[in-house]
């Protein structure tokens, strides 16, 4: 290129200065975006402060929403959620239930999913095959991507009538499956070397899944046997009976469920991380020793990694305390305070969803529900940031210890 | 550990790994059976639906009969035995639509090819027999020539529908719009007489002729044609006829609007609904994800600051979308809304222009859900590429600008795409956030239609996912509604997994693609 001086350095002004303005934009751009984002905290605050510094006096006592209050018609003062006027008297706002309705739903949730993710990890980060490891990750990330309304719908409509119909049966596959497994391992283990290559450990996460249905059908065989023998024919009126326990047809353990299967591959993706990330050279030096595989994981690998499944845990955690069409679905939203897992339960996530549209904007029915979203901002912010530290910590231990290989 | 003490074996054996190992691979397959048996439940239960079942005549031991469709059978409560659910339609008459029959009571259970299944507009179902029908003139068929004139009827009835229905949309709504707009005149006022007149014409057309019906118990009842939708006689039919009626059921169900309260229908305005949200959502997402993206990497300074902001970015993809939800009712809704009704449609308050959910206040919170999703993903796009392209370009002469857009975006773009594709994914199954900021449970207009400005932002719009919600929960008569609710989860079940299969192709397509790349 041969232009002549004189446009040349005017062309070049023009591009620099153009340069310096497409800079100036994506840096506004780019800070504007990133205020608009964070401006949920911000406008969350503004919204609930009034609640606490009122320029007229409140209609309500603060200490209320912690206390419990005395209710028409009950002798002991009690945590009532009911937000809408009832005949006996004005609204009542405990935020109790709430927040116990929505740790509950994710402890629940959290009992199911960690042993089932953290298992999976485990067992595809040890013994899975490279190839299954390969796509088990995609069909984990599908499953992860499954809407919460689908899910919320299958639990609501599906599983919960199911369970409350086969409640016998579902003990029997909680109490068959661990030693159906175990008991596939036994087999496993006669097996001539021949039909052991032929089902290699690598790939039993596909071929026990035929066992598994075995054992369904087993436990189908098992479960009204169980009751007759040990609930008198009926394990529904006898939990009611001898332990005192209510069965709501949607409850906490359908939320745990759904929730948990929600769950399950955001912990997996992380911990496998975690765990694949550890340096070969630990795990290798530690097989050298004479530990099996499965004594590496626990003796090595597991307290190399345990900041990062801790994290990966903690992500779940957070997932679960704001998932809301799956609580709002599968949970009867009954604000209850009990510790009876077989029981309904409302969540702050499930309360806004269905209240806010109708409560007047600057009441303090509206504010304190964004007092509750500010509550579930607050603390997901603070468990996903705390889980990144870790993680980032995590990454730099790993480099130092010889690096991923 | 259980098989310690096998130590002999221990030597021919491959070395055992011990309890744990299995209990691993167990979660891992209980895990993927879970998803099996869910994908399986909708898909089975989801296009079931649509497939022409055989009617069942069933007598029992007392002598009654009644004709319906198999639907389940359960174990009865005191474990005597089980019992039957059939579907048996007929509303009007029997006043439910389902009989549970225990299997004892059962005499004989048989599939005469005259039974005949009507859907109706109103009451839904009907099965029975035709034993006439009486056309507005001349004589009353009965047998095998009223059904062969009824399905005539109905080709017939269909045609005229359609155009009415044609004649509305395309002749009357405009007038309509030019009146409000003009206010009367003689021409339109014309104009518009003629249309009704039609119209008119066209209705008086439709009825006339009934149905003379016999429900297998023996109850008599005369339905006019009008109100006849389809009629089918499922027992009569080939499994090729029934594997057409099943196309078309599922084409009906793709491409009609609800009828009678969630149960019977199909589910186009909430797929209009939803693809419309997303794509305006995607619109707003993908150049300013694209832009922060680029500020973060690209431009700002790689300090301290850039992380704290980077992680809290991250982050927020992690913070439950019914927080946005909030933030989108209050911020959008209440103040930007309410502010954009008292200045510019003061005529129509108290009721709300803007100051109410809305499509555009859905996708604009949805954009803001999106937003970590897409950034996240075009940093790491952007991180990707190697230094040395860019200090290439900029040894050669580029400016920065020059280097981003010729250079660095062009390479970036698989990366982009991935997160929008990802985003549209995530919007498309969200729901909590859309019950507070604009969607709608039978939405009266759709937000595109023929009159400026063409796309209404402002007005309601129904959604699949709230569809699957609200017809779940809020419906009537849920066990009516169920297929058609297990059809809609499908539908956006199978929308998004396609959308993320999409996803991990490309971002498989582009890092085999970097790895080359780096090589050079």
């Amino acid at each position: 290129m041969m232009p002549t001086p004189p446009t040349s350095t005017m062309r070049q002004r023009l591009r620099q200065g153009r340069d310096r303005l497409a800079t100036a934009l994506i840096t506004a751009g780019g800070i504007g975006v990133i205020a608009a984002v964070m401006g949920i905290a911000v406008f969350l605050v503004v919204e609930v402060v009034p609640l606490f510094w009122p320029a007229e006096p409140p209609r309500i006592r603060l200490e209320a929403l912690w206390l419990p209050q005395d209710v028409a018609g009950l002798d002991a003062p009690a945590y009532r959620w009911q937000p809408t006027l009832a005949d006996d008297g004005g609204p009542l706002f405990s935020l109790p239930p709430l927040v116990w309705g929505t740790l509950e739903a994710a402890a629940w949730s959290l009992v199911i999913a960690v042993p089932l993710a953290l298992g999976a990890a485990a067992h595809s980060a040890l013994f899975m095959s490279r190839r299954l490891r390969a796509r088990l990750r995609p069909t984990l990330e599908l499953m992860e991507a499954l809407p919460g309304v689908v899910i919320g719908f299958v639990a609501g409509l599906a599983l919960a009538p199911w369970l409350e119909r086969h409640l016998a049966l579902a003990l029997a596959l909680l109490l068959l499956v661990p030693p159906g497994l175990l008991l596939a391992g036994g087999l496993w283990r006669q097996l001539p070397a021949r039909l052991q290559r032929r089902l290699p450990l690598g790939w039993a996460a596909l071929w026990l899944m035929p066992w598994l249905v075995l054992t369904w059908g087993l436990a189908q065989w098992l479960g009204p046997l169980l009751e007759s023998q040990w609930f008198a024919g009926d394990l529904r009126a006898w939990l009611e009976v001898t332990l005192g326990l209510d069965y709501a047809s949607r409850n906490a353990v359908i939320v745990g469920m759904a929730m948990g299967f929600a769950v399950v591959p955001s912990i997996y993706a992380l911990a496998e991380d975690a765990l694949s990330g550890v340096p070969r050279s630990l795990a290798e030096g530690a097989q050298a020793l004479g530990a099996t595989r499965w004594q590496t994981l626990w003796r090595v690998m597991l307290p190399a990694a345990s900041p990062g499944v801790l994290s990966a845990v903690m992500i779940g955690a957070g997932r679960a305390v704001g998932e809301t069409m799956i609580v709002l679905m599968a949970s009867g939203n009954t604000a209850l305070m009990t510790a009876n897992p077989l029981d309904g339960l409302r969540s702050m996530a499930a309360s806004i969803a269905i209240e806010l549209p109708e409560a007047a904007p600057g009441g303090t029915h509206y504010r304190l529900l964004l007092l509750a979203a500010l509550l579930l901002f607050a603390f997901t912010f603070l468990v996903n940031t705390l889980a990144e530290v870790v993680r980032t910590r995590l990454r730099r231990r790993y480099r130092r210890l010889g690096g991923p290989s | 550990m259980r098989w310690r003490r096998r130590d002999t074996a221990r030597a021919r054996l491959p070395r055992g790994e011990g309890p744990w190992a299995w209990l691993s691979a167990g979660s891992v397959a209980l895990s993927l059976l879970l998803l099996a048996l869910l994908l399986g439940l909708l898909l089975s239960r989801g296009l079931g639906h649509f497939w022409p079942g055989d009617v069942a005549l069933v007598t029992l031991e007392d002598g009654r009969q009644l004709a319906g469709r198999a639907v389940r059978e359960e174990p009865l409560p005191d474990g005597s035995g089980r019992e039957r659910l059939y579907r048996t339609g007929n509303r009007d008459l029997d006043g439910a639509i389902w009989d549970w029959v225990a299997l004892a009571a059962i005499h004989e259970v048989s599939y005469p090819r005259e039974l005949l299944v009507l859907e109706r507009r109103r009451w839904g179902e009907f099965i029975g027999r035709l034993v006439a029908l009486e056309p507005e003139a001349g004589p009353r068929l009965e047998g095998e020539a009223a059904w062969s004139a009824l399905e005539a009827r109905l080709v017939a009835l269909e045609a005229r529908r359609e155009a009415i229905r044609r004649l509305r949309e395309q002749t009357i709504r405009p007038l309509v719009r030019r009146l409000e707009r003009e206010g009367e005149s003689a021409e339109v006022t014309r104009a518009l007489a003629a249309a009704e007149a039609r119209i008119g014409a066209l209705r008086a057309s439709l009825g006339g002729a009934s149905l003379v019906l016999e429900s297998v118990s023996g109850q008599h009842s005369i339905e006019p044609l009008e109100e006849v939708v389809r009629a089918r006689r499922p027992n009569a039919m080939s499994n090729l006829d029934k594997l057409a009626a099943w196309g078309q059921g599922v084409w009906r169900f793709l491409s009609e609007g609800q009828r009678a309260a969630n149960t019977a229908g199909g589910v186009w305005p909430a797929i209009f609904g939803t693809v419309l949200m997303v794509m305006l959502m995607s619109l707003l997402v993908t150049p300013f994800g694209v832009l922060a993206a680029v500020y973060l990497n690209e431009v700002a300074h790689q300090g301290r600051l850039t992380r704290l902001v980077r992680i809290g970015v991250r982050n927020l993809a992690g913070v439950p979308s019914i927080v946005y939800g909030v933030f989108g009712l209050g911020v959008f809704v209440y103040g930007i809304g309410g502010h954009l009704d008292s200045w510019f449609f003061e005529a129509s308050l108290p009721s709300p222009t803007f100051g109410t959910g809305g499509l555009l206040w859905a996708s604009l919170t949805l954009a803001l859900l999106t937003l970590p999703v897409v950034i996240v993903a075009t940093e790491e796009g952007l991180a990707r590429i190697p230094h040395r392209q860019r200090e290439g370009a900029l040894a050669l002469g580029a400016t920065r600008l020059e280097m981003l857009t010729r250079v660095v975006l062009p390479m970036a773009m698989p990366a982009m795409l991935t997160g929008v594709i990802l985003a549209v994914a995530r919007a498309a199954g969200e729901v909590a956030p859309l019950m507070l900021v604009g969607v709608a449970k039978l939405a009266p207009q759709v937000p595109v239609d023929g009159d400026f400005p063409f796309l209404h932002l402002e007005r309601k719009f129904m959604h699949l996912g709230y569809h699957i919600f609200d017809a779940a929960f809020h419906g009537g008569d849920v066990q009516a509604a169920l297929p058609l609710i297990y059809a809609t989860a499908l539908l956006l079940v199978l929308v998004i997994l396609m959308l993320n299969l999409t996803a991990i192709f490309l971002r498989h397509h582009l890092r085999s693609r970097h790895g080359t790349l780096s090589s050079y």
